[in-house]
């Protein structure tokens, strides 16, 4: 009796918070922290447990990045890369689209996607200025480019880091199993562009010469903390790379080579800590408190079954129906708490049927981060870069958006669907 | 915030500013007088610089402090000042001539940057602002002094 109370209070919890963050009346992070501590409040669960629950690989990871991000930002970097690879282009629209997306899919796969977008943003609208050109047909791509070159690695995005974590598959499997399909998916994004939106990319010549004379040393705020970030940086790769071979958790690599990083920046620690995404993190530990209790409570072994039973156990069908699930939820839904659900939930299939469950990690790192190019709010730097957008007079409205994201979002999941296909099922 | 922050300073920086970004703080004071509210604004940063204005009822020029209790002594012999002055029956005009101050200013300002202006106007202007300070320094020793605190910085 006690259990079932437990069972009802658990999925009532879960099901209001996830139905409220949805709606994005309230804020998300204060409507996920009430409901994981509402799971303790009624019983549920015991703090002891709920806290257990919380992948504190995941927030270390995170928060090691984002001190990283942020102390090397600092450095002018960013502004340099994106000047001169516009001064390379000789200031022809195009070419400086094709360039800032090279930028942004690496930065992306490298750092998490809002930031990267919140680094070559600025940068785009100050080009387009000079070029006279509407920002809209060069954001829009470099939306699309955040979240597909995110996908390509363990640290690019969120639910790519909680199914590492997760599931004990390191940098180098992500970058294996994902990298190829990302490649392609860019290539074709590309060329849609390129043949679909061809007349947005063209400006006066006079225009073109403002670029030319752009000064990118300029940028540069400070060489030496510039060349202790990206030594830092390196290292912090080649620590990704071998983390698994070496015996780290990904955090720990994070965590240590930022706090090098910091110590040796000598910036202020203070002025970093305040710009770490607390939000963030609090919202990611509120998810694994409330999909814990669900877990607890044998609510995904019940799903399991259930799907267990749609695709009866068959590999293809499984991959495929992860794949495409994700994908159309992550459009419409913030796809960080669809992963934390999503992970105990394919977890418990792979115990109850014995079949093979690597494709389908790959599966939902697919469709999760994909999908979010399908609609504006699917993903948050979608968000971003509209409210960016309207506060220089343009306007990138749902609709407008998704009339472009979405054919390309269900382009890049066919792609997807044929890769798995061949390559793991 | 911070994007906004990093498109400005790369602006600034093509045209060959050197750009320092502080974290900072801020704050709006507003005083409800019965006449008029007298409003500050001022802005507390880790490097110890305070940076003080008063918006209302009219401007007054940025000043720095070293200490946060320098910006607030400021503000409280201000705000005093001006509980005395709400006083006087002359104050409407008071405000009044110094709004007009502020305006002429501005406008002086816009005629110095966009016309060529020849010396021989600058020198009336110069001759007229001469006279206006002359009026000024003979009413203040003919007028009876109501503020002992702390001592005029201009007069």
């Amino acid at each position: 009796m006690v259990l079932q109370n437990q069972l009802v209070i658990a999925i009532g919890v879960f099901s209001v918070t996830y139905l409220i963050i949805m709606s994005e009346k309230l804020n998300r992070t204060a409507v996920a922290m009430v409901g994981a501590f509402l799971m303790l409040i009624l019983n549920v669960e015991g703090q002891e447990q709920a806290f257990s629950h919380i992948d504190f690989n995941t927030i270390g990871l995170l928060v090691g990045m984002m001190i990283i991000v942020n102390i090397m930002k600092k450095s002018g970097i960013f502004e340099y890369v994106a000047i001169k690879a516009a001064k390379m282009a000789k200031g022809e629209p195009w070419k400086i689209l094709v360039a800032f997306s090279i930028i942004t899919a690496i930065s992306s796969a490298l750092l998490d996607n809002v930031t990267t977008i919140l680094l070559i943003v600025p940068v785009t609208l100050v080009i387009t200025d000079s070029l006279e050109l509407n920002p809209v047909p060069f954001l829009v791509p470099e939306i699309l480019i955040a979240n597909i070159g995110g996908t390509a690695t363990l640290i690019g995005d969120p639910p790519n880091i909680m199914i590492g974590s997760a599931t004990g598959l390191g940098f180098m499997d992500f970058l294996v199993n994902l990298a190829p399909v990302v490649v392609v998916i860019f290539i074709v994004t590309m060329l849609v562009f390129k043949f679909l939106f061809k007349k947005q990319y063209n400006c006066e010549d006079h225009n073109k010469f403002k670029i030319l004379q752009m000064d990118e040393n300029r940028a540069i705020k400070d060489m030496v903390l510039l060349k202790k970030s990206l030594f830092v940086l390196g290292f912090t790769i080649l620590g990704f790379i071998l983390h698994q071979s070496l015996g780290y958790e990904s955090a720990t690599i994070a965590l240590f080579f930022a706090s090098v990083l910091l110590l040796i920046s000598k910036v202020d620690v203070e002025d970093i800590f305040l710009e770490i995404e607390w939000p963030t993190l609090f919202f990611f530990m509120s998810l694994f408190i409330l999909v814990g209790a669900l877990e607890d409570v044998g609510v995904m072994e019940y799903l399991a079954e259930k799907l267990l039973s749609v695709t009866k156990g068959d590999p293809f069908m499984s991959t495929l129906l992860v794949l495409w699930v994700s994908a159309i939820a992550s459009s419409f839904l913030d796809n960080i708490p669809f992963v934390a659900t999503m992970i105990p939930l394919i977890k418990s299939m792979g115990a109850m049927s014995g079949m093979d469950i690597g494709p389908l990690w790959w599966a939902l790192a697919l469709g999760a981060c994909l999908g979010g190019n399908g609609t504006l709010v699917g993903a948050s730097a979608n968000v971003i870069v509209s409210g960016m957008l309207s506060r220089h007079g343009h306007k990138l409205s749902f609709m407008d958006y998704m009339k472009v994201g979405f054919p390309l979002m269900i382009l890049s999941i066919i792609i997807s669907s044929i890769y798995l296909t061949i390559f793991y099922v | 915030m911070n994007a906004e922050v990093m498109e400005h300073t790369m602006r600034l920086r093509q045209m060959g500013a050197d750009v320092q970004v502080i974290n900072s703080k801020m704050c709006f004071v507003v005083f409800p007088l019965e006449e008029f509210d007298v409003a500050y604004c001022y802005n507390v940063n880790k490097k110890g610089k305070y940076f003080l204005e008063r918006i209302k009822p009219y401007p007054l020029a940025l000043r720095e402090f070293d200490k946060e209790q320098d910006a607030i002594d400021i503000i409280e012999i201000d705000l005093e000042q001006f509980k005395n002055a709400v006083k006087s029956h002359n104050i409407e005009a008071f405000i009044e001539i110094n709004k007009r101050l502020n305006e002429t200013l501005m406008k002086f300002e816009d005629l110095f940057l966009y016309y060529n202006v020849p010396k021989e106007e600058t020198d009336i202007i110069s001759i007229q602002l001469d006279q206006i300070d002359e009026e000024i320094r003979k009413t203040k020793e003919t007028a009876k002094r109501v503020y002992f605190k702390k001592n005029p910085e201009h007069l």
